[in-house]
């Protein structure tokens, strides 16, 4: 399943066993855009027997969008809670405090899931 | 010849002041996705580090959505809000500037809030906007009710206050970025 970025909006892409979420996030509406997201995820995590790697790698994202990645990363809690194995990667720029802060804010309910920090060396707006 | 001097005096004002970017009217999120590249391209082309051109942008559409989601002022055939939005160079950063019309109910709480954000450090409002996304958006909100304590740990510093208006309460807002 994939949702292709917009000016607004990032790139999803949900695979039998990954998810990868990539680009700038500031929708008009982020109920309107993550409801169909969060919807394909649950889907696909209810079948994911393996190990489930989620990719996050954003720019900038308002603080609407926030919101929206706290219940994300609620969600895969409560899905590792109940069993399943998911890691994920919370992507940023070297020179990008802002979304440094921002992973390691989201950092600090995780439990369950692995969570890691990385550094991207060079991250293309594609 | 006074309309022209007008006009010019308009041009010479925003030149002077070195405002970069500047928008008072209707404002929509159609609108902001219009605009949100040209605004981006006369931050990089001011500023070459990309962290404080990102910083100054963030405030800009927080406080967009703010005048979309909560100024009282609308227009008559589709009740789009109306405000004035502008970027500004400063001394050594960036000056976002806001003024739109609010609900005078709501006055007392949005001093309150403010005047707490602009007291707090970096960790404090690190530590309420934690807290505010574990607790969820307040009664009234229409977002995540983070954007103010958003725009304050992006700001170096911002000031802000209320004047009276013949059509009701304005709300000043002037922020600035470095």
């Amino acid at each position: 399943m994939k949702f292709e970025k917009t000016q607004r909006t990032p790139l999803v892409e949900i695979g039998s066993s990954s998810c990868l979420i990539k680009g700038e996030c500031y929708p008009e509406n982020i109920a309107e855009w993550s409801g169909p997201v969060l919807e394909a995820l649950k889907k696909t995590l209810a079948d994911a027997n393996t190990q489930f790697n989620v990719d996050i790698e954003l720019y900038y994202f308002n603080s609407s969008s926030a919101k929206f990645l706290f219940d994300f990363f609620e969600f895969l809690e409560e899905s590792s809670e109940e069993g399943k194995k998911i890691r994920i990667n919370w992507r940023y720029r070297a020179e990008d405090d802002t979304m440094l802060e921002a992973g390691e804010d989201f950092q600090e309910d995780i439990t369950a899931c692995e969570y890691n920090l990385v550094i991207v060396e060079y991250a293309s707006e594609e | 010849m006074e309309k022209n001097k007008d006009t010019l005096g308009l041009h010479t004002f925003m030149q002077d002041r070195k405002t970069l970017f500047c928008y008072s009217g209707p404002l929509t999120e159609d609108l902001l996705t219009t605009i949100s590249n040209p605004v981006r391209h006369q931050l990089s082309d001011k500023e070459t580090e990309e962290t404080v051109s990102k910083r100054v942008f963030g405030v800009f559409i927080e406080q967009a959505q703010n005048i979309i989601r909560y100024s009282t002022q609308k227009t008559k055939s589709t009740g789009d809000s109306i405000g004035t939005i502008a970027i500004s160079v400063a001394e050594d950063g960036f000056l976002i500037e806001a003024v739109n019309k609010i609900d005078e109910n709501k006055r007392d709480v949005l001093e309150a809030t403010l005047v707490e954000l602009s007291v707090a450090d970096q960790k404090a409002l690190r530590q309420m906007y934690k807290q505010r996304l574990r607790d969820g958006p307040p009664e009234d909100s229409e977002g995540a009710g983070l954007g103010f304590i958003e725009m304050a740990r992006r700001v170096k510093h911002f000031e802000f206050n209320f004047v009276e208006s013949e059509e009701g309460a304005l709300f000043v807002y002037r922020g600035w970025v470095s």
